[in-house]
């Protein structure tokens, strides 16, 4: 027998026929989860329980029935100014997902502080990054998110994902929630931001590493905003690891 | 119950004891497989309406993985209460010997590795579906699979010789 046909027979050999889950907490749960999509979808101020961060990806390109279907993301339970064709939360599974419905009379981003620009292009579009308000009931210590988004020649801005924690305190020390591409038109290099000295982003995937790169934050000089460049880590790609260094390469 | 209460019933009834395992040999660990599983049969009931007659096993599969892919930074390790299963076939101690093995070389992989070897060769799907699944490439499933099948490979001999000297 080859260590592959080793390999699947252990695999199968070793699964319990009896495993049991408890398919009323399970029901109830998903009950609750489907209600905090309805509130979200309609709009309204969303609900916090336990996860502890949040994508929420609006619109501008999402995928339509036919897309092959990637991730699962929890219900969105921030509620922050949204932009041009908003989809109030992040779930995009199945190829029947319908595309997120477009709010043509939403007021645009109100970036916190300055826009950062990642230097890459989508056409006329730039690729940047900034932080936004948001506001998570019980959750006082978290008031921003870090958005992907393009800004028009005529400075316009359109958000295509949010990232933010929805509990705790969003200027805790360490890395923060990270933004994947969620298969737009114009794909979103992965970003994210660090809380604490670092001067170095880097990045694991395939056992390579990736520099990311870097931008403080003018509205707080230990935030440390981050992406990748989209040549060196396909944008979608999950990251195996990730590590961030301070001026003398000392890992924080 | 509702009827389409019932249909999930029946399906997460079906479909509980390959998701279990599957998160287990992504993860190593017990606990965290059950939690993995029930967090994907929550998101799968949450979604009930529109993908009960579609391809319900795939959505919840590929609602674990993801799941447990977004969780990256956790470290694999061997469930420390070494409980034995209820066993259905073979002697016990080869059962066990199995798991212990298993868990080894699945423990000499990468969390990504893990992920595709278990989309390939649990679930059997091809390499163009798991790159699906996982928002990679094929040659990204491809160089990924063959690495982890070198490590396999690297891996046996060492875990025969420990069991031999056990």
């Amino acid at each position: 027998m080859s260590e592959l046909d080793r390999l699947r027979h252990a695999m199968r050999a070793t699964e319990r026929p009896d495993a049991v889950l408890d398919l009323t907490t399970v029901m109830r749960e998903g009950r609750r989860l489907r209600t905090r999509r309805r509130v979200a979808g309609a709009g309204a101020a969303s609900l916090a329980t336990g996860l502890a961060a949040v994508v929420v990806v609006v619109a501008v390109g999402a995928s339509g029935p036919g897309d092959p279907a990637p991730t699962e993301h929890p219900p969105p339970v921030a509620v922050a100014p949204p932009s041009v064709g908003v989809s109030p939360w992040a779930e995009k599974s199945l190829g029947s997902t319908p595309p997120p419905t477009v709010g043509r009379d939403e007021p645009p981003p109100k970036p916190l502080g300055q826009i950062v620009d990642s230097g890459v292009r989508h056409g006329a579009e730039r690729r940047v990054y900034y932080f936004v308000p948001v506001s998570v009931p019980g959750e006082p210590e978290v008031s921003i998110g870090l958005a992907a988004g393009r800004q028009a020649p005529d400075g316009s801005l359109s958000t295509d994902i949010l990232v933010n924690d929805v509990e705790g305190s969003d200027r805790s020390a360490g890395f923060h929630q990270i933004g994947y591409d969620e298969r737009f038109a114009a794909p979103v290099p992965t970003f994210g931001y660090f809380v604490g000295p670092a001067k170095r982003i880097i990045g694991t995937v395939d056992g390579r590493q990736v520099d990311a790169r870097v931008a403080p934050w003018s509205g707080d000089k230990q935030v440390l905003i981050f992406w990748f460049d989209p040549a060196r880590l396909t944008p979608g790609e999950r990251l195996d690891g990730i590590i961030a260094r301070d001026a003398s390469g000392r890992r924080l | 119950m509702a009827r389409g209460d019932a249909d999930f019933v029946e399906f997460a009834r079906a479909a509980s004891a390959r998701l279990v395992h599957a998160a287990f040999l992504m993860t190593g660990d017990h606990h965290q497989a059950e939690d993995a599983a029930q967090t994907a049969l929550v998101r799968t009931y949450a979604s009930w309406s529109r993908i009960h007659d579609d391809d319900a096993y795939g959505y919840a599969r590929r609602t674990l993985v993801n799941h447990l892919v977004d969780g990256w930074r956790r470290p694999m390790r061997e469930y420390p209460t070494d409980a034995v299963p209820e066993q259905r076939r073979g002697d016990v101690a080869d059962d066990v010997a199995t798991r212990r093995w298993l868990i080894t070389i699945l423990g000499a992989l990468s969390p990504r590795e893990r992920a595709i070897v278990v989309l390939r060769y649990y679930f059997d799907l091809p390499e163009a579906q798991v790159a699906r699944e996982l928002s990679v490439s094929v040659g990204t499933v491809k160089s990924t699979s063959s690495r982890a099948l070198e490590k396999l490979r690297t891996a046996a001999p060492r875990t025969a010789d420990e069991e031999a000297r056990r």
